[in-house]
């Protein structure tokens, strides 16, 4: 599509922006696959209608203020980006843009002290866990507050688990095949420690020896995509010191944070890092695509067979393409039977922090994707991701089915403990 | 009165000079072409002959006055054919008079009707201008689809000069297999199996007395045996003296004759229909002459009462008809309209038909 | 627009009709409806209005008509042609919404659907009857049965069994005057003129389909998928011609490029060999054992044609992803340049090679590359013309080539285009097919449905006004309803 962004005026960040806009050939492809299209059936809601306005707008023919409503509802899952055949980066071109407009944004007061305490908390384990106690003391009070506050607490579990501390190294068990850096993750290890655990033995079982970096922190996926573009350059280049390079890989079990990861040669673009940045981006890996390039110790065989549906989270199958890898591990557990989800493609409506700032139609995605889940008979639902998790668990919930829902590297823990 | 043009620019003097014109091809669908008091019959068949025609394309124009059977005989030469077959090829139909009456045969089933198969047109429309739609290749997208317009049209919308066809190769084995049923609910039951069966038949017709399926299978003729058992175990393997199967001559020679529609006398109606629709029709009809062509989606019947009782028949089945000939005289200058049963005026083609004709010199009402 | 336009008038009225929510006019809301898939134009609309009911369908375009303010419908906005451009200051009449499938009945083997049902839903509704819906476009993921219907589009697989048009029966219709109509019937037959067939592929301009009866096909029992790669691509045009010539009905027969090879190949993994100057797919479908003795004569044909590889698919996986391949390659074009013009012309396929290599010519004279891939089975030719907007002069040069290209395609004796439509973008050439009677008569029965001209006014005829390539104030400024300060 042709443009007149002032590419020179905008620097390296208008490149990706332009290069992006650029590769669009408004051939629409992209309009199924996009959640927010499909539930709003509006051109502006769309990933094509977004990339125009992203154009008009750094093209100056239309004020950010008009545009934002639309790009705001924009989940960030990227399901466009595996849709189109034409190329177009549009997780790099949205990213890019909030970091742009952010700062040229007239937010009113609450907006900005709602969104402040999500980039202090949520990135955060220990000040999450002390805002995930509070809200549950706002639990109480939810029939009384109003409604954008009550989506953040629906999704707080009743009891938070106990914090556990990770070790700085777990050893492999027997012969040694590897050696990675696991990034332990923000929320999820409050939420669900569990995962880590459960990975951690996975790994430890499958010969592969464990260091858990002191420093890490966030890796600043949610600053990103949320356009705090500082933020999120803070937390990157504290992971970029913080990770060790005498690693076969750097591993993560939650998607958003993998994909947040993967992003950092874009955030670096024009930085001094961006070598740096390009060398740690290339050693990222899912968990699951590690374990299944490394070839999996085969699990013992199940006690009955079980009917497990494999959800697809955003960040996994859009954003790092990886969909075939978790369901092999799946697969490989004897007495599993996989089972795909209607519509698998489409976002449950998690997506970040889009639950809090979007909460209509988070809730209505969570709800169809609830319906397609439960539409396939499964037992046991898995994923990859925290997001996903919750959000399918709490629609479950709503529709009044209690079907367990299990990160992939959970069911893999449990199948070899029997 | 009739004129005969031998060009073009003849017919378009003619429409130019008449007030009420009637365009005739071979004369076979007498119901269609035989004029009201006012009308100037326009015998069409001096405007005949192919204009071009490339084997190796699969595509045709012909003038419209030109004989179905000669455009089928030089298509044959080359082991192509008329895709919608149409009727009363011996008897002398043209081409032009073929697409106006909009009819198409057995053969329908495999690729489709005329409708499907036409390409281009040109015709003389109520002001004598000669006006060209469509194409010659086999896709065009460009302008409004006014030879798909012409099909069916009697030729109140224009007069055809001069018509362009996508033809198919014919295949080079046919067989087929008559298969009689113990009441016509089997005959419609397997009807419906088969019309949605993965076997691909280039006829599928109903008769209701005996309850029979008549189908036609064609390809390599290396594939047809086992075509045919297949499709014969798919059926349940009928007895044999509840099935035949015809192949050679004596198996063209049965598909002639089915293409005469030689029902005796009578009248001989046209009538659209839906396999759905044919058991409440049946219960209404009795020893009439008729055959369901292609799934049950077009029946060719005879009717030997007066034809207001055929037109409160198929009003209250929720049916149209169109009569294309009567065995005498009387029988179609005394019919008020061809068309009978539910009427099928709407807003659209009132407009449409007076853009064309505006001075309504095609009309046949006054 | 006609003087007596009332567009404030109109949007007045709108307001009441509809929720505020499902009529747009902010210039937010209204930008992305600017243009369709072809960029190169564009024109703001005064309000974008998406019906949930036929009758808000109808309701709209009644008031366009009273207040004489142009309306234009669209499906998902995929049309190449400016099919769906807006008219300057008009209205948008959003049919995604009305995407229901309101009957499928698999006995009668026929769906009726909404205009915005999407076209491959059609087959997918219909698989577990063992039952499909023929036509399919590449945009098929995408576009709408209306859409499909107003450019009686076609695709891969019209070679057996016809475009859109053939698989149509019936549909009933808002004309432009507010009438309503039922064109078509139930059954495959029909009679007197045929309107329905006048109705499709009248590119919009003679009013809105509301709901739309088609015409199911039994699944093929089998497939089978031939690739065959030619070190030119006047090969596999002459192998085109052969196989024609042979007597074979190919369900499917297309011709990619190396430039359209390689933007597929990048954008799903087809599997493509990648060095091939051409590639030709040629499938066969049918009853398993008459495709399996199809298959031996298909093999002997392309042996003669000189291929230097020939491929058969082993499974459905297989030739779903050359299939996917195929119908992305349009869009995977993207890839290699920023903007292109996609044309549409028709030759007869015996002309085929002769038409490439004056194409492979033209491409050079101009200085510009053309990736080719189509429907040769058709001789339906899709060349596309590769340029950058930002380089002076490249955009007018593309289109001075397209203009060659469809020029050439006429002269073999051919059309200006076979499925995409003449919309905006091919007005011009118009001409070149048809005599000013022949296209006075188009207009005549044009102007006889729609008396004002106002269902996509402008699109088709050479006459039309010259669409908005920039926009001036909008409706609602000019009455003071909004500023964009
Ligand atoms: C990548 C790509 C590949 C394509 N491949 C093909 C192909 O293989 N074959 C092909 O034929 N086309 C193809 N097209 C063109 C396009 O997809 C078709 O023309 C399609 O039919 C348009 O459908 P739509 O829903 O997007 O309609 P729109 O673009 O929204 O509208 C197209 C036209 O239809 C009219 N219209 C829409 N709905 C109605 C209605 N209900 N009643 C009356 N008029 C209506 C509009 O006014 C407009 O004039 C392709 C396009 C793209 C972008
Ligand atoms: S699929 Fe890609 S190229 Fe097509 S409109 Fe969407 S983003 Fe643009
Ligand atoms: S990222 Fe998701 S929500 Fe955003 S435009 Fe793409 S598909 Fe739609």
């Amino acid at each position: 599509m042709q443009h007149k962004i002032p590419v020179s005026q905008l620097g390296p960040q208008g490149e990706i922006m332009a290069h992006a806009i650029e590769a669009c050939v408004h051939c629409g492809f992209c309009l199924p696959a996009c959640p927010t299209y499909t539930v709003l059936g509006e051109e502006m809601d769309s990933p094509r209608g977004r990339i125009f306005l992203m154009k008009e707008v750094l093209e100056g023919g239309l004020n950010l203020e008009e545009a934002t409503p639309y790009l705001d509802k924009c989940l960030g899952c990227v399901g466009c980006v595996t849709a189109c055949p034409s190329g177009v980066a549009y997780g790099e071109l949205i990213s890019t843009f909030r970091g742009w407009s952010e700062p040229k944004r007239q937010r009113t007061p609450f907006q900005k002290v709602f969104r402040m305490a999500i980039q202090e908390t949520l990135p955060y384990p220990s000040r999450f866990r002390t805002a995930a106690t509070l809200g549950k003391l706002g639990k109480l009070m939810q029939p009384v507050l109003p409604q954008f506050l009550q989506a953040p607490l629906n999704l707080l579990p009743d009891e938070l688990p106990m914090a556990q501390p990770l070790p700085e190294v777990i050893p492999a068990e027997g012969a040694r095949r590897a050696k990675v850096a696991f990034l332990a993750g923000c929320a999820q290890q409050v939420l669900q420690p569990n995962f880590n655990w459960a990975t951690l033995r996975v790994l430890a079982k499958n010969g592969v020896e464990v260091v858990i970096p002191k420093g890490q922190g966030c890796c600043g996926a949610l600053s990103m995509h949320t356009g705090e573009r500082e933020r999120a350059l803070g937390f990157a280049r504290n992971n970029l010191e913080a990770f060790p390079p005498d690693v076969d890989a750097i591993i993560t079990n939650a998607a958003g944070c993998g994909s947040g990861l993967k992003e950092y040669h874009i955030l670096f673009h024009g930085e001094p890092e961006s070598a740096l940045a390009d060398g740690f981006v290339k050693k990222v890996k899912d968990v699951s695509v590690f374990l299944a390039e490394l070839g999996l110790k085969e699990p013992p065989a199940l006690k009955q067979p079980l009917k497990v549906a494999y959800h697809d989270a955003c960040h996994l199958a859009h954003a790092q393409g990886v969909r075939a890898e978790p369901r092999k591990l799946l697969k490989s557990i004897p007495g599993v039977e996989l089972l795909e989800i209607a519509e698998g493609e489409l976002c449950c409506g998690s997506a970040g922090t889009y639950n809090l700032e979007q909460p209509a139609i988070a809730a209505t995605l969570g709800e169809r994707k609830a319906r397609n889940i439960i539409a396939t008979g499964a037992r046991l639902i898995v994923t990859g991701n925290i997001g996903c998790f919750t959000q399918i668990q709490t629609h479950l919930r709503k529709l009044g089915k209690e079907i367990p829902v299990m990160h992939t590297l959970e069911l893999l823990d449990k199948a070899y403990s029997g | 009165m009739a004129l005969k043009p031998a060009f073009v620019t003849e017919v378009q003097e003619a429409v130019r000079a008449h007030a009420k014109l009637l365009p005739r091809g071979g004369g076979t669908k007498t119901a269609l072409s035989t004029p009201r008091a006012e009308q100037t019959v326009l015998d069409m068949t001096g405007l005949s002959g192919m204009l071009e025609y490339d084997p190796g394309e699969f595509v045709f124009v012909a003038q419209a006055g030109t004989p179905v059977a000669e455009v089928e005989k030089l298509l044959g030469q080359h082991g192509q054919y008329l895709p919608f077959d149409p009727p009363f090829v011996e008897a002398g139909a043209t081409l032009g008079g073929t697409v106006a009456a909009g009819l198409s045969g057995p053969l329908r089933q495999r690729y489709g009707g005329v409708r499907d198969f036409i390409l281009g047109v040109k015709f003389v429309d109520g002001q004598g201008n000669l006006i060209k739609g469509g194409g010659k290749v086999v896709k065009n997208a460009a302008g409004f689809d006014t030879p798909k317009l012409m099909v069916g049209s009697l030729g109140r919308l224009g007069i055809l000069t001069e018509l362009a066809f996508k033809v198919f190769p014919f295949p080079k084995a046919t067989a087929t297999l008559k298969v009689t049923f113990g009441s016509l609910e089997a005959a419609l039951e397997a009807l419906y199996k088969l019309a949605v069966s993965q076997f691909e038949f280039y006829a599928l017709d109903l008769e209701a007395h005996p309850a029979t399926l008549t189908l036609r299978l064609g390809g390599l003729s290396e594939a047809l045996p086992v075509r045919l058992e297949r499709l014969l175990g798919f059926l349940g393997n009928p007895a044999e003296d509840r099935r035949l199967v015809l192949e050679g001559e004596p198996e063209r020679g049965y598909w002639r004759g089915v293409n005469r529609l030689e029902f005796g006398e009578g009248y001989l109606v046209k009538i659209p229909i839906q396999p759905k629709k044919i058991l409440a029709l049946e219960t209404a009809l009795s020893t009439q002459a008729r055959c369901y062509l292609s799934a049950g989606n077009l029946l060719y019947l005879n009717w030997l009462e007066p034809i207001a009782e055929l037109d409160s028949l198929l009003k209250t089945q929720g049916l149209s008809g169109l009569v294309l000939r009567g065995s005498t005289s009387h029988d179609v200058t005394s019919l008020e309209s061809p068309f009978i049963g539910v009427n099928l005026e709407q807003a659209f083609g009132n407009r449409v038909t007076a853009a064309l004709d505006p001075s309504r010199r095609f009309s046949p009402e006054p | 627009m006609s003087l007596s336009a009332n567009p404030a008038g109109l949007l007045a009225d709108l307001a009441r009709a509809l929720p505020q929510e499902r009529l747009l006019s902010q210039p937010a809301q209204l930008t992305p409806y600017e243009s369709d898939a072809l960029t190169a134009f564009r024109a703001r609309p005064c309000a974008v209005v998406l019906p949930e009911t036929s009758q808000e369908v109808l309701e709209t375009v009644r008031l366009c008509a009273k207040h004489q303010v142009p309306f234009l419908a669209r499906g998902s906005g995929t049309s190449l042609s400016g099919g769906s451009l807006p008219i300057d200051g008009g209205v948008v009449i959003g049919l995604n919404r009305l995407n229901k499938l309101l009957k499928l009945d698999p006995q009668e083997r026929i769906a009726v659907v909404q205009p915005g049902f999407i076209n491959l839903h059609v087959s997918n509704a219909a698989a577990p009857y063992g039952l499909y819906y023929a036509p399919d476009p590449s945009s098929q993921p995408v576009s709408t049965i209306g859409g499909n219907l107003a450019f009686n589009s076609g695709g891969a697989h019209c070679l057996k069994y016809g475009m859109t048009s053939n698989h149509v029966l019936g549909a009933k219709v808002v004309l432009p005057t507010g009438e309503v109509v039922e064109l078509g019937g139930e059954s495959l037959e029909g009679l007197g003129p045929d309107w329905l067939g006048l109705f499709v592929g009248s590119e919009g301009l003679m009013g809105i389909a509301l709901e739309i009866r088609l015409r199911l096909l039994p699944k093929p029992e089998k497939y089978h998928t031939l690739l065959a790669a030619y070190d030119s691509l006047g090969k596999a045009g002459e192998a085109v011609a052969a196989v024609v010539a042979s007597g074979l009905l190919p369900g499917a027969m297309e011709i990619m490029d190396s430039l359209a090879i390689e933007a597929a190949e990048a954008a799903v993994h087809a599997g493509y060999p990648m060095e091939a100057r051409a590639l030709l797919i040629v499938e066969l479908e049918g009853e398993t054992p008459q495709v399996e003795a199809e298959a031996k004569y298909l093999s002997e044909v392309i042996a003669q044609s000189g291929p230097y590889e020939v491929r058969v698919a082993k499974d459905n996986d297989e030739r779903m992803r050359i299939w996917k391949g195929r119908k992305a390659a349009f869009s995977a074009v993207g890839r290699l340049s920023p903007d292109y013009i996609v044309q549409d012309g028709v030759v007869p396929r015996s002309k085929l090679g002769q038409a490439l290599s004056e194409i492979e010519r033209l491409s050079h004279q101009h200085g510009l590359r053309v990736a080719n891939v189509f429907h040769a089975g058709d001789g339906n030719l899709h060349p596309l013309i590769l340029y950058d907007g930002k380089i002076a002069g490249e955009l007018e040069r593309g289109e001075v080539l397209a203009g060659e290209i469809l020029k050439m395609c006429v002269a073999l004796g051919g059309t200006i285009t076979g499925e995409h439509g003449v919309g905006m973008e091919k007005k011009e050439y118009m001409p070149e097919m048809f005599t000013p009677q022949d296209l006075e008569a188009m207009h005549r029965i044009h102007r006889s449905v729609d008396p004002d001209e106002l269902s996509n006014r402008g699109k088709m005829f050479p006459s039309g006004e010259a669409p908005a390539l920039s926009h001036g104030a909008h409706p609602l400024e000019q009455a003071g309803v909004i500023s964009r300060e």
